[in-house]
């Protein structure tokens, strides 16, 4: 979590706004709404939202949305965009078949 | 596993370009990339690039993508097509996924050219069908040869947005407009005028406010915004269109350079996440490097350059070149590399340009709507006065912005047009010398700003001799009509002549008689429906 997030958090009543229904992370469908609820909900970071919504977690893995979700982020929490880390890339770093997982050529 | 001394992820034309200057050095290389074909967005970019001829200016971009796929081909550079990287682990090794199985490759040096996407941006309506970026469109029309809607309007003008939507218009759509948050045509004045003189008109500091349509876009809602970037209520206007293009800029595809766990920083103004490079590209893990957009967004002329010195420095990291040879090549594609980011739209500049290095003022209606109006056009150095109007035949230069690119001053065999050794320069024309009216001049500049003027033919009567990259081709002694810089009809016009020769590289110079007093005026032609009669 960086620095700047301290105890001066979102403590205030979540209020609903009229584009909450737009979707934000288009492979998880997603929507704003959900994601500034989650925020007022204690998830302060990208990866915490990540893991409590499963945005970015999708075919593009945040390639789309990641930014999409960092403004979000950055306008709730009052922070600077590049105060706020995206989520940490793993891999794999692209959707792959389980089969293909299955079949790693590490040794051969 | 395998071991390769060079690992080039992306067969852009950053990666090709690091490969073609390791394995010329005598490096064995291999180029993963996850599509079926090479050469990144260079297959699907079909207009002349600019900047200078050691940057491969006024080429179209897939023949450039053709050519670098042959030299790595020659120098025996193993391309792997279909192929995922998906994770880049400690000691340089990536695992690549290939027809449904994993695979691990070690390389001694990585260069990560991983590229770029296209931003979105979320307004109602934006996850329906016929939402898409203008990268997708480029692919659907020029790799795929499909049409992505009827009635287009393009968010974005910056050159992706023009460039694309020019070829949206070749394929057959209607651009019905172009719109931009900003104030200011983002992109090159001449892209943009080659829209506004076709008549597509520009919305500046107007955003998108919906998509309409149930299952599918039916239709756009616009408005105006304030300096504030707030929307002016009763502003909207609705725009029937079918499809909505989106180019509202591109973020570097980092996943990997993070992966790698290279040390990276937030740069709005390289497109977001970009790794800490040093000069040669070489991130913070030494022998890892990245190059072309990944490393920054810029195109595909600087990404070529990227590549050719992270390739050269892994080179001399291996010993295939000395210190001494790498720091030669380094340089001479560092000074081509600052030629290409100087003038306006160069990345060093930030303030927000008010005249050309010249001291002239720049156009005010090409920034706002796209085109030059006739009060600003005499201020420019290669615009005829009224008395070498008069002399006979004269190149009418449009070019007002400095921007990286020279091919119209070795176009011309009499010399008639001057650029200079800085290649930002505003060209400026030669009146002395007698135009030969060859035409070469007009199909060589990738910004199709030079047009031939002979205002007295016959008597009442002028030609203007312009670039025309439409099909069908008009016929010689067609009829139609002459549009000005904003696309309004302002006469019939006749087809005199067309000229299409294999070394004009399919940009034909359509020849048409106008009335005299318009051959400052007339900027396009547009030929008439079947039938149709013009009076």
């Amino acid at each position: 979590m960086s620095k700047i997030i301290g105890r001066a958090l979102k403590k205030d009543d979540f209020v609903e706004m009229p584009d909450d229904h737009i979707i934000i992370c288009r492979c998880e469908e997603i929507t704003k709404g959900e994601i500034r609820r989650a925020i007022y909900e204690g998830m302060y970071t990208m990866n915490e939202i990540k893991r409590y919504l499963r945005v970015g977690m999708g075919l593009c893995q945040g390639q789309t949305c990641n930014k999409l979700v960092k403004a979000i982020v950055a306008k709730e929490l009052g922070l600077d965009m590049k105060d706020i880390e995206i989520p940490i890339p793993r891999s794999p770093a692209r959707p792959i078949a389980m089969k293909a997982y299955a079949d790693d050529g590490y040794m051969r | 596993m395998e071991r390769f001394e060079l690992i080039v992820i992306g067969a852009g034309p950053a990666g090709l370009s690091a490969a073609i200057e390791a394995a010329s050095c005598g490096m064995s290389v291999i180029v993963f990339d996850e599509n079926t074909r090479p050469g990144g967005q260079l297959f699907k970019q079909i207009h002349k690039f600019f900047g200078s001829k050691e940057h491969k200016a006024k080429e179209r971009g897939f023949n450039i993508g053709k050519n670098l796929l042959n030299e790595a081909e020659e120098l025996g550079v193993r391309v792997e097509l279909d192929s995922t990287v998906m994770g880049i682990f400690r000691n340089k090794e990536i695992s690549v996924m290939k027809n449904d199985s994993v695979k691990h490759f070690k390389g001694n040096s990585i260069v990560i050219a991983t590229g770029a996407s296209e931003n979105m941006v979320p307004f109602k309506g934006w996850t329906l069908p016929g939402v898409i970026g203008a990268g997708a469109a480029q692919t659907m029309m020029n790799i795929h040869g499909i049409k992505p809607g009827n009635r287009v309007l393009m968010v974005g003008s910056g050159n992706v947005g023009l460039v694309v939507g020019y070829q949206l218009i070749q394929a057959g759509c209607i651009l019905e407009a172009i719109i931009d948050a900003a104030p200011r045509v983002g992109g090159y004045g001449v892209h943009a005028a080659k829209l506004a003189r076709i008549g597509v008109p520009f919305y500046m500091s107007h955003t998108i406010k919906l998509a309409q349509g149930i299952d599918r876009v039916e239709g756009a809602i616009i408005v105006e915004v304030d300096k504030s970037w707030k929307p002016v209520s009763g502003s909207e206007k609705t725009l029937e269109v079918d499809t909505i293009c989106i180019a509202v800029g591109l973020s570097p595809m980092s996943q990997l350079v993070r992966l790698a766990g290279c040390k990276t920083l937030d740069d709005p103004k390289k497109g977001g996440i970009v790794p800490l490079c040093n000069e040669y590209g070489e991130t913070s893990i030494s022998g890892i490097y990245a190059a072309g957009d990944v490393a920054g967004i810029e195109e595909a002329s600087s990404a070529m350059i990227q590549g050719k010195i992270a390739g050269a420095a892994a080179s001399k990291d291996q010993g295939y070149i000395s210190e001494d040879e790498f720091k030669a090549r380094q340089k001479k594609l560092e000074n081509s590399l600052l030629q290409l980011r100087e003038g306006m739209f160069g990345h060093k500049s930030t303030a927000q340009v008010t005249h050309t290095d010249e001291g002239y003022e720049l156009s005010h209606s090409l920034l706002k709507k796209g085109y030059i109006s006739d009060t600003e056009l005499s201020h420019y150095p290669g615009i005829p006065t009224e008395d070498d109007l008069k002399d006979g035949l004269v190149p009418v230069i449009e070019c007002t912005q400095n921007i990286p690119c020279n091919p119209c001053q070795d176009a011309c065999p009499k010399g008639c047009i001057k650029v200079g050794d800085n290649i930002t320069n505003l060209p400026s024309i030669e009146t002395s010398v007698k135009c030969s009216g060859c035409g070469m001049c007009v199909v060589s500049c990738s910004g199709q700003a030079i047009f031939l003027v002979k205002q007295n033919h016959s008597p009442g009567y002028g030609l203007v001799s312009l670039p025309y990259e439409f099909s069908p081709l008009p016929d010689v002694g067609d009829i139609g009509y002459a549009l000005d810089r904003l696309g309004n009809v302002v006469s019939k016009a006749e087809v005199i002549s067309i000229k299409k020769t294999p070394v004009m590289d399919e940009t034909a110079v359509l020849t048409m008689k106008v009335p005299s007093n318009l051959t400052m005026k007339a900027r396009f032609f547009k030929p008439a429906m079947k039938e149709e009669k013009i009076i």
